[in-house]
């Protein structure tokens, strides 16, 4: 979306590239404090970014 | 290997490891010297020391990040080993209580001459040995579970960039 690389993209964010890779990835899910701050560099609304899905529906995909 | 910042000195990843390397070098020494002089509290002593100089160190190093994916893995890997380690040193000290009350083994009767006295089972050797095997136990304990939760939390996923 901004061409960006995960390395760059981890080290504004003030994580390991490995924390974004398992986010993309749907193995971790961030606190709120980092969804915000993720949404906020991309300067998006975080549902943007971020799909709520609860356990029924992770189970169903 | 190392710079100076807002007049802190700043070291990289690699230093920090070369400085726990030594500082573990440097605890087998005083673990052995300690033996020879019979003077157990000296190493006791500096394992303190030692793991509060490592905590000092690291906080200076730059480029070693824990966000919180790494706290969320160590939390949940300290919690299962305590989880584990809890019911095993209980059930040790369990043992050693009943060592000191000089309890008789069950089941007991109801014959009114003294309990016989019983064989020491944990002299202090063999309670070294055992501290020995706990300390090992909590070691891979941890390790394993830090293996296992950092691959549940993605930790070994192949880079797609």
């Amino acid at each position: 979306m901004h061409d960006l690389t995960q390395e760059h993209l981890a080290q504004v964010i003030g994580v390991n590239r490995q924390t974004i890779l398992a986010i993309e990835k749907g193995k971790y899910v961030p606190s709120l404090d980092l969804a915000f701050r993720i949404a906020r560099h991309f300067g998006v609304p975080i549902e943007e970014v971020f799909i709520y899905e609860d356990e029924e529906q992770a189970k169903v995909q | 290997m190392y710079n100076s910042f807002n007049g802190r000195e700043r070291l990289k990843k690699n230093t920090f490891y070369l400085i726990v390397g030594c500082i573990a070098i440097a605890l087998v020494g005083i673990f052995w010297y300690s033996d020879v002089i019979r003077t157990p509290l000296l190493i006791e002593v500096s394992f303190i020391v030692a793991v509060a100089a490592i905590y000092l160190v690291r906080r200076r190093v730059t480029d070693l990040i824990e966000d919180e994916r790494d706290v969320k893995i160590t939390e949940q890997a300290v919690l299962r080993t305590m989880q584990v380690f809890w019911v095993v040193f209980c059930a040790f000290s369990i043992g050693a209580v009943m060592q000191l009350l000089r309890a008789p083994s069950l089941p007991r009767g109801f014959h009114l001459e003294p309990p016989p006295i019983l064989p020491e089972l944990l002299s202090p050797r063999m309670i070294g040995f055992f501290q020995l095997g706990l300390l090992c136990l909590m070691i891979f304990l941890y390790v394993g579970f830090r293996i296992y939760y950092a691959g549940i939390y993605g930790g070994w996923e192949k880079d797609e960039e």
